[in-house]
């Protein structure tokens, strides 16, 4: 049965000369050597696409090695999918849970293993073993809570009990903080560590380096497939690991020169918008001129949203102006706005920033395949298409074998600079950048970093919307703070500003005087 | 480039020629499946397989006239394949073209048998008005869809029900031929007719016509479109996703009111060619289940115009095949429909040339 067939001696897992090559083509894993030995939290980084979370599919069964052994418990195994894993001893907790909505947390945690006899479910039991789990880890639930009606991070708890309640010696925990706050976080990693002194073996996914540093023992670098080494938690720097990821030195800083401002490119008087769902907006007046960065912060959801939709043309205002470069752009459509020189950055890339069965080379091309040197004279010819695809995965280092790959098939680092690369490329006037970085590697957040910079160093008006203010505080020249849909602070500049100051205002604890916002705007009466 | 970036490169290479080899092998396959399970319904029954085979697979060939019948209901199933290929491509599930095809055939025959033309305007003419009353009857749903929110499945079959009701009302009123005893419109005038292809080889071929040659130009035009236009490269990104065209600056809208109307234009070309090429008049129920049919076509060419024409031809090279058949053997044409079936089960499931194409990676990389 289950965990007997494990050795006392050897490691918990194991990969020995793991190769993995997908249907299409794709080598996620080249000849992966790893020994992760019982009771010790390993962490795994590397950039998106590296072959970390294809690794930890062939530990559970999820997907089958093209050659090589997997190793659980000392032993090499055939894992025909997650349930041999599972019944190894093996559970992993998935960036996008599998949870019932409807069920009850307990009834989650033992679902397929329930409590009962002849087929019934002892929901008494359930609850009590639930508990029982939860206490036990440090994890805290409620057992009787249903799973649609409780917080992400207790979610993931469930998770994680779940795993438990199946007797799991390995627990695989992908991207595990990306859902949760920072107090969550703390709390998730005291409960791994109690996990790790009763014996239990945690791989932890991550690319947040300064995560891995607080809570692994050891770290194995991945890059382009390939397991580039292991060190000792102790003895690694947030830039060394960066480094081994990156397979060159790499600073984490972002080098920027003062702006120069030139005329001022967008300006916005007297916006308003009523949301039909989702936040209204109520009274926005602000410039960005040519040349400089202007951060937008503020908790989620507080009209980020509306407000850079509104301004690639995606919905329209209810009343005020928008003036790209001397145009207005209030009434245009979203080809309109692009004629205007507006180019966009989706805050989410898959919904409507790529068609991911497309190709690259049509990804590329979706506001410019009706004009020269692409279609001439009504015709589209795919040898442009192909020719500017090429040329643009060469200029922007989007990691590919083809041009004529489908964008499903490229890591999020890799979709979003197909996304930067079109926008970019279209030499726009105004960029609107959201959440730029999301989901996105080391490797490529520096890469966007640096084309954001030179295309304001280029002249081009950035507005920088971000729910990390790490980014915002190193990109942005100018900083605005939204709250409730309304501007409630203005930076001018933003040396010396720290994370903690901002969150005030986020907060919404401090505000700025009406007249401090809308300082030296002209033109102020014109829409209200 | 890097050593690994070539490698990488080598290896995408291999694998989409690798994968291309394999779809046309399971292609290969399915056919054969069905034709065996064909071949055990028919030895269950007690009927001989071999000789039912033997005139179902080489009937159609044998004699010209017979060739004639295949490409003329090969003619009339592309079209009709054409016709919901393209607002497949936008992910628009157009089940309209039986309307869109009455439409053009009404138009059609409205002007070649009442509008005196000369020569080849007589045969041109007819054609653009089935055309354009094709995608007009395209438009009706198109636009429900895109600017109302209509679910387009209920718009088209709907409309279907209302088409076909008018058009065997009008067949059996107001456009019946007078003094005749049977149900059909007067004959179109001469010059309307598109010339038997019978005329051109000096053989029979039944009613086979130039409408032949026509189809495979709206093929290649289609193909054109989809991947050489601007039009046709919104098409494809509708149908890919639809919020991503919308971001990107194409009007969605238009797009899925565009691929209905070239659509039914096809549709209604299809119609034409029933009147002014194979019956010369307009009969009841004329189209048979033939659009239902052309909607297999389409799948089966997975959209692909091209591909349509491929899918049109073999398909109905079975039907031609199991109407002799059905003449020669004691094996009904249930038989066809059988095989037809089990072609199209295997030929929507994607799962087992994805599982083939795995297995291949496996061993490929195995082996090195």
């Amino acid at each position: 049965m289950m965990n007997e067939s494990w050795r006392k001696d050897g490691p918990a897992v194991a990969a020995r000369a793991v190769t993995k090559t997908y249907a299409n083509g794709v080598r996620a894993v080249r000849g992966v050597h790893l020994e992760v030995p019982p009771g010790e939290i390993r962490a795994v980084v590397g950039e998106n696409g590296a072959g970390k979370s294809t690794l930890m599919k062939l530990f559970y069964g999820l997907e089958q090695p093209s050659s090589g052994e997997i190793l659980i418990g000392g032993q090499p195994r055939t894992l025909r999918g997650p349930a041999s894993a599972i019944a190894l001893g093996v559970g992993m907790v998935h960036q996008n849970f599998m949870l019932v909505p409807s069920f009850t947390i307990a009834q989650n945690v033992v679902l397929g293993v329930e409590p009962g006899r002849r087929g019934l479910v002892d929901p008494k039991a359930a609850v009590e073993t639930t508990a029982r789990l939860a206490a036990g880890a440090g994890l805290a639930v409620d057992p009787r809570a249903r799973v649609d009606e409780v917080s992400v991070g207790m979610r993931q708890r469930a998770e994680i009990l779940k795993a438990l309640h199946r007797r799991a010696k390995v627990l695989i925990l992908d991207e595990p903080t990306a859902v949760l706050t920072p107090q969550e976080t703390e709390d998730l990693f005291a409960a791994v560590r109690r996990l790790r002194d009763g014996g239990m073996t945690v791989l932890f996914i991550s690319h947040k380096l300064r995560e891995v540093r607080e809570i692994s023992d050891r770290v194995s670098v991945m890059r382009a497939g390939s397991l580039v080494g292991t060190v000792t938690t102790a003895d690694a720097t947030e830039r060394s690991l960066a480094s081994m990821m990156v397979g060159r030195d790499l600073s984490l800083d972002v080098d920027r020169a003062p702006a120069r401002p030139t005329g001022v490119t967008l300006r916005v008087r007297g916006l308003r918008y009523e949301a039909p769902v989702g936040r209204s907006l109520h009274g926005l007046d602000f410039d960005v001129a040519g040349g400089e960065i202007v951060g937008v912060a503020g908790i989620e959801g507080n009209g980020q949203s509306e407000l850079a939709e509104i301004l690639a043309g995606l919905r329209r205002p209810t009343a005020g102006t928008v003036h790209v470069g001397g145009i207005d752009t209030a009434g245009l459509d979203v080809a309109g706005h692009r004629r205007a020189g507006v180019g966009y950055v989706p805050e989410d890339r898959l919904r409507n920033g790529a068609a991911l069965d497309g190709s690259i080379a049509d990804n590329l091309v979706v506001d410019r395949h009706d004009r020269p040197p692409l279609a001439r004279r009504g015709t589209l010819h795919p040898g442009a298409v192909r020719a500017h695809a090429e040329r643009l995965i060469e200029e922007y280092a989007i990691r590919t074998p083809d041009p004529s790959v489908p964008v499903r098939a490229l890591s999020g680092g890799n979709v979003q600079k197909v996304i930067v690369a079109r926008e970019l490329s279209a030499g726009p006037r105004l960029l609107i950048a959201s959440q730029v970085t999301r989901g996105v590697d080391v490797g490529a957040m520096r890469f966007v970093y640096e084309q954001l910079v030179a295309a304001r160093d280029a002249g081009a008006a950035v507005l920088l919307i971000s729910a990390d203010l790490t980014e915002l505080l190193a990109l942005s020249d100018r900083l605005l703070v939204l709250k409730d849909g309304r501007p409630v602070a203005r930076f001018d500049d933003t040396t010396g500003l720290t994370e903690k100051r901002v969150g005030l205002y986020m907060l919404g604890v401090e505000q700025h005087e009406q007249d401090h916002l809308t300082a030296g705007l002209e033109d102020l009466g014109e829409a209200s | 480039m890097t050593l690994i970036e070539a490698e990488d490169r080598r290896q995408y290479r291999a694998t989409r020629r690798r994968d291309l080899a394999v779809d046309l092998g399971m292609a290969l396959a399915t056919v054969l499946a069905a034709l065996t399970i064909g071949f055990l319904v028919m030895l269950a029954t007690g009927n001989d397989p071999v000789r039912a085979y033997e005139v179902m697979l080489t009937g159609p060939l044998e004699r010209s006239f017979r060739v004639g019948r295949w490409l003329e209901d090969a003619t009339t199933l592309t079209l009709l394949g054409l016709s919901v290929a393209i607002p497949f491509r936008a992910r628009q599930l157009s089940l309209g073209a039986e309307s869109q095809l009455y439409a053009g055939a009404l138009a059609a025959a409205a002007v070649a048998v009442f509008l005196p033309l000369p020569a080849v305007a007589a045969v041109i003419v007819p054609m653009v008005a089935a055309a354009m009353a094709g995608a007009g009857m395209g438009l009706v749903p198109g636009s429900m869809k895109a600017r109302l929110g209509a679910n387009e499945i209920v718009a088209t079959l709907m409309l279907n029900a209302i088409a076909v009701r008018v058009y065997d009302y009008l067949v059996n009123g107001p456009l019946k031929e007078p003094g005749s005893s049977a149900v059909h419109s007067k004959p179109i005038q001469r010059d309307s007719a598109l010339t038997p292809l019978s005329d051109w080889f000096g053989i029979p071929m039944g009613r086979a016509n130039v409408g032949l040659g026509l189809m495979l130009l709206t093929a290649v035009a289609l193909w054109l479109l989809i991947t050489r236009t601007p039009l046709g490269y919104r098409i494809r990104m509708t149908g890919a996703n639809p919020d991503f065209a919308a971001y990107g600056g194409i009007k969605v809208p238009r797009i899925i009111e565009w691929s209905f109307v070239i659509g039914g234009a096809v549709a209604g070309l299809a119609g034409a060619h029933l009147v002014q090429g194979v019956y010369g008049r307009l009969e009841p129920g004329l189209a048979g289940s033939l659009a239902f049919e052309g909607i297999v076509v389409a799948l089966l060419a997975r959209n692909n115009p091209l591909v349509v024409v491929v899918a049109g031809l073999c398909y109905s090279y079975l039907r031609a095949g199991g109407d002799i058949m059905e003449q020669q053997t004691d094996v009904g044409t249930e038989i066809v429909v059988v095989i037809q079936a089990v072609i199209v089960l295997l030929v929507t499931a994607q799962a087992p040339p994805d599982l083939l194409k795995r297995r291949i990676a496996r061993k490929q990389v195995g082996v090195r």
